[in-house]
């Protein structure tokens, strides 16, 4: 058992609202640079959506993440072999037209245009080029436009609904949709840092966020296309890669992320895993169907005296493993089982998880009104207008029993606390429900509390960083002081 | 009877082999001793016709004597149809010396080995054109292995496209050398840098000398000159032709290649 520390992350989708509040916290820390205009590190998608970049998700079009072959994985985009033809162009990566040209406004105009008969407008201008431009996409260029056939129409978690499914999905009356946001998933298992050519990404092994060396990146970008989220994007001003550093210099402060500080929803939960490495391998090797029980098998339960043992034996301080005692994500994936890794079956085993939302459900027609209560508990879950197909695809791998055991517990949450609140349920139905989902009254109090009631501590147990120690597992700092001087600071750019 | 033991001294001596070397390679393109005038004149007693402090400094560069407007210089000009002798390279005052003293030595034999090639002068037939031809472009290559003519040069009938143009056109070559024996001595040794290098180890046969100067001959009577600025416009045209069809040809290879992903979801929601 070879047990390491990782920041677990956990969005829980049911309470997103799709405010883009986290996007924004995120752009003006770090990419308001120049270079950096196009990239949003954390941005919020709308489902059924093409997201950013478009289609992101269609692995047959970027080949990000890794594939079966021989009885092993390998990455999907490239290899040691394979580079030698695509050395000098990477053809699997999304233009900037894919993500959208960045552009801001020509505001001196209203105020500077000459007099005429009509108002002056600020025109939009491209951010890269500094020309007019028309303005065709944007980052969140599909937002709420869940019916969209040019854009929703596409979202490749579409594949496999029936024929009817795709038309209830996009017809007026029944249209729905609900938000994704998306950051880097620090994955156990990354492929961006495996298809590095120069060794520049790599995964910090104390807390295992992984980031982007800028002085040894030298802008091969096969990152870019092996990220099967596209999460890792080029500065075109720099020539350096950079993608989302999970705020390490806040976390290393004690402070939560600035998307998950910002979040006005309160989706975002943060805390450590305890994970067994040696096991990496293995899991990401095992058929599409076993992933996330395999993904949940290696993240290790903090109160075992076994794994706290070998986790001291490995350097992992007790603070640490106390914070993970304490996680929230730990409680969501592992205990109640209802946070799902989003496409598992891209094998690079992400490490940020998603609580399935609740959906409407199907209206029925009763007495020439639109009706949607229920009389069959659980069944509408089955009937909700978001088909549990397309939550598969996205969360399950594409089986929908997990999903929908996920789903199943929420439901059966919120109908006991309905039934304790509100008292217009019966609370011996409420009982059956919980049973029928497999949680206990005690826990779904719990659900209830962290869900709802949560405080900063509690949705953010972030642990002590303990920065100076991992420094000393790598050179003594007293040598470091007495050798290096005052060194040299200076900001990337291109060539070597 | 002197002048013989001489010679016969200064050829055995190794400067003597040295010069005789030197004069091969530099000197036999253009002049024989003893041998009739091939693009220069005969040196034969040339020693004899001018003092030697006139000639070292004529040969150590011709050209300024000409400039300099002195009279036989500019008669020498004259009898080669304005050919300038070109300054040889590697020579120093002392070798110039040296060559004199050889071509001394050689006039006074009774006959010297730089006499010049016996070239045949049996009369060309259209047979020698056409195999001049095929030496010329390459479908006979030389005995010895030497490149084909038209990698660099042009004639006229090899055509549209023409030869090479990196030499100079050899449409009137037969005549700028002046005529059969120049032309024959010159392919035997040429004079410039760029041909000794190419034949010094593949010397071209006297048959294969014999062909090509009949092809020269032939051109020079009846052919123009090929138009370089045409057939270098066709050459760029086909050029840019083949280059397209290369891409389009790429294009349908790799036709299921990865383009632009939004877009594309965008036009086809337009039809």
């Amino acid at each position: 058992m070879n047990v390491r520390a990782q920041i677990g992350t956990m969005f829980h989708l049911d309470k997103c609202i799709g405010c883009h509040t986290c996007s924004l916290a995120c752009k003006n820390i770090w990419t308001d640079r120049r270079g950096t205009e196009y990239m949003w590190w954390n941005n919020v998608e709308t489902k059924p959506g093409t997201g950013y970049p478009c289609q992101w998700e269609d692995q047959e079009k970027f080949r990000g993440g890794w594939e079966k072959h021989n009885g092993s994985i390998r990455l999907k985009s490239t290899g040691k072999a394979r580079i030698v033809t695509n050395i000098f162009h990477n053809p699997h990566m999304p233009s900037m037209d894919d993500y959208y040209e960045p552009w801001t406004y020509d505001y001196q105009h209203l105020f500077n245009a000459p007099e005429g008969p009509d108002q002056p407008t600020a025109r939009p201008i491209s951010m890269v080029t500094g020309e007019h431009i028309d303005v065709e996409s944007g980052p969140n260029w599909d937002d709420d436009l869940g019916g969209s056939p040019v854009y929703a129409e596409h979202d490749p978690n579409l594949a496999g609904l029936s024929e009817e499914q795709r038309r209830q999905l996009f017809s007026v009356e029944q249209l729905v949709f609900f938000y994704l946001p998306r950051i880097c998933n620090h994955c156990l298992n990354p492929a961006c840092v495996a298809s590095c050519p120069s060794g520049a990404l790599y995964k910090r092994g104390e807390d295992g966020i992984v980031l982007v060396d800028q002085k040894r990146c030298r802008a091969w970008r096969s990152c870019i296309a092996a990220c099967p989220y596209k999460k890792v994007f080029f500065n075109w001003h720099t020539g350096k890669s950079e993608k989302c550093i999970l705020c390490y210099p806040r976390l290393e402060t004690g402070q939560a992320p600035a998307c998950f500080h910002s979040c006005v929803g309160r989706i975002r939960y943060l805390g450590v895993l305890l994970y067994d490495a040696e096991r990496i391998a293995d899991a990401a090797n095992l058929p599409t169907e076993q992933l996330i029980d395999a993904q949940r098998e290696m993240i290790l339960d903090p109160h075992d005296s076994h794994v706290i043992e070998n986790a001291l034996k490995n350097g992992i301080s007790d603070a640490v493993i106390e914070a993970a005692q304490d996680s929230p994500v730990y409680k969501f994936v592992k205990v109640w089982k209802i946070a799902l890794p989003p496409h598992i079956e891209f094998r690079t085993l992400p490490m940020l998880f998603y609580v399935p939302p609740m959906a409407p459900v199907m209206a029925q027609r009763r007495d020439g009104a639109l009706d949607s209560v229920s009389d069959n508990l659980f069944h509408d879950i089955e009937q909700a207008r978001v088909p549990l197909k397309f939550l598969a695809n996205l969360l399950g791998a594409g089986q929908e029993g997990k999903v929908l055991y996920a789903l199943r517990k929420q439901k059966a949450v919120r109908w006991y606390r309905r039934a304790l609140t509100v008292g217009d349920v019966d609370l011996e139905t409420a009982r059956r429900m919980l049973r029928d989902a497999d949680c206990t009254e005690h826990e779904a109090q719990a659900i209830y509390e962290l869900t709802s009631l949560c405080t900063v501590e509690q949705r953010f147990v972030i642990p002590p960083m303990l920065r100076e120690q991992a420094i000393e597992s790598l050179k003594d700092p007293h040598e470091q002081k007495q050798n290096a001087g005052f060194g040299f600071l200076s900001g990337p750019r291109r060539g070597l | 009877m002197l002048g013989i033991v001489l010679a016969a001294a200064f050829a055995t001596s190794a400067r003597g082999q040295e010069t005789a070397a030197y004069f091969k390679a530099n000197c036999a393109s253009c002049h024989t001793i003893g041998g009739g005038r091939l693009a220069g004149p005969d040196l034969k007693d040339v020693t004899r016709r001018k003092d030697r402090e006139w000639l070292k400094s004529f040969i150590l560069n011709p050209q300024a004597k000409i400039t300099a407007g002195d009279p036989y210089a500019l008669q020498l000009l004259e009898e080669a149809r304005g050919v300038v002798m070109p300054q040889v390279a590697g020579l120093t005052p002392d070798r110039v010396d040296f060559v004199l003293d050889l071509i001394e030595a050689e006039s006074a034999l009774e006959e010297s080995q730089f006499k010049g090639q016996q070239i045949s002068m049996a009369p060309f037939t259209p047979a020698d054109v056409t195999r001049g031809m095929a030496l010329f472009t390459g479908r006979d290559i030389p005995s010895a292995g030497a490149p084909p003519c038209f990698s660099c040069h042009s004639i006229p009938g090899i055509g549209g496209l023409g030869g090479g143009f990196a030499g100079p056109d050899l449409t009137l070559v037969f005549e700028r050398l002046g005529g059969r024996p120049a032309l024959s001595a010159w392919l035997q040794a040429p004079a410039t840098p760029m041909m000794q290098s190419l034949l010094r180890n593949a010397p071209l046969a006297p048959d294969e000398i014999h062909a090509l100067t009949a092809l020269f001959e032939d051109r020079a009577k009846h052919g123009a000159p090929v138009q370089a600025g045409v057939a270098q416009l066709t050459f760029s045209l086909l050029g840019l032709g083949v280059a397209a069809l290369a891409l389009v040809l790429f294009d349908v290879i790799w036709k299921g290649r990865f383009r632009a992903v939004r877009r594309s979801l965008v036009e086809a929601s337009k039809l």
